[in-house]
């Protein structure tokens, strides 16, 4: 009898365990388990050369949390929506539009998970969003980003499709991360179809030029 | 026995040569990845990223009597050094700092198959 009430405890906390909502497993779990087919997330970067990255079928993720904005992380991993106009490593075919969405619960969860991917090479504190004179000439002369990048203007997406769109940066990305990717692209993409600003833009331009995209609406 | 050597001549070469193309990524996937999202897979200038808002032309690569009036050095020079070297547009970016010299070496060579032509 004693056997029989130890099983039926036992059978229902197994229940109660398996009915648990994934909301409540952390969120590196959950990665771990939906993920991890398309992204990686211990760093520092593993590919080394162009077939290496065209293996990837997404971006790295192993400093989203020194990249993205929590706020719009959380909102982004229930609705979707295309960041670039292109499939990942694709100059042919269309975003198709089929990240996985996610439910409130997971995407808090994946969020908090992510949010404490940092790279050592991003300082908070240093760039402060702002518009000026000199860096809307860096980006439209000096080192013309609308070639690669879609950016609004007048509302509408204008610019180049290779690289993911700036449209939205201002809710998307932490202006500290722009000035350090600008500033040592190398430690986040080794292998990738940007050029390397670091020495074509000196600090000050390479400061005012992040300010300048972290105002994107 | 001679099949036998054969076949395993044939391993080992092909061993060998992927082994080779492991280390140094071929022209043709150096040009895919770096230069075709503006000037184009075929070479011929129309790139994905050569919208409207596009403001230049980029380099029809495939136009023999253009590129013949350009020598392999002047190829290297705005590939390393990008459009302003020679007082082109910025938005042919500078690769000098992200390719090595064998890779500028091979699109030297893979332009001028594009082109089919020589440089001056």
């Amino acid at each position: 009898m004693r056997l029989l009430a130890v099983t039926v405890s036992i059978g229902a906390a197994l229940l109660v365990m398996t009915a648990t909502p994934s909301y409540a497993a952390g969120g590196d779990a959950i990665f771990k388990k939906s993920c991890t087919g398309c992204h990686y997330t211990d760093g520092p970067a593993k590919e080394k050369t162009i077939a290496e990255q065209l293996a990837k079928k997404g971006p790295e993720l192993w400093y989203a949390g020194s990249k993205f904005q929590k706020d719009w992380l959380a909102s982004w991993l229930q609705n979707p929506k295309p960041i670039r106009p292109l499939k990942y490593n694709s100059l042919t075919e269309k975003n198709a539009a089929d990240h996985p969405k996610l439910s409130a619960g997971d995407a808090a969860a994946i969020t908090d998970f992510l949010m404490g991917l940092k790279s050592s090479e991003v300082k908070a504190g240093v760039i402060k969003p702002a518009e000026s004179a000199q860096a809307r000439n860096i980006y439209a002369k000096k080192a013309p980003c609308g070639g690669c990048h879609e950016s609004l203007v007048n509302g509408k997406p204008a610019g180049g499709k290779s690289g993911p769109s700036l449209a939205g940066a201002s809710k998307r990305l932490n202006p500290d991360w722009i000035y350090a990717y600008l500033a040592n692209i190398k430690a986040f993409k080794p292998v990738r179809d940007m050029p390397d600003f670091a020495s074509a833009l000196n600090k000050k331009d390479q400061m005012s030029l992040s300010a300048y995209v972290a105002t994107f609406e | 026995m001679s099949r036998f050597l054969i076949a395993t001549a044939t391993l080992l070469g092909l061993t060998l040569g992927a082994a080779g193309s492991a280390q140094a990524a071929e022209p043709k996937q150096v040009y895919d990845f770096y230069c075709a999202q503006c000037h184009g897979i075929d070479g011929k200038g129309k790139g994905i990223n050569v919208t409207k808002d596009f403001a230049t032309d980029p380099r029809n690569l495939t136009d023999s009597s253009e590129m013949a009036k350009r020598s392999d050095e002047d190829l290297r020079g705005v590939i390393k050094d990008g459009g302003p070297s020679i007082s082109k547009s910025a938005l042919m970016p500078h690769w000098g700092s992200t390719l090595t010299t064998d890779e500028v070496e091979g699109l030297v060579k893979y332009i001028r198959k594009l082109c089919d032509c020589k440089g001056k």
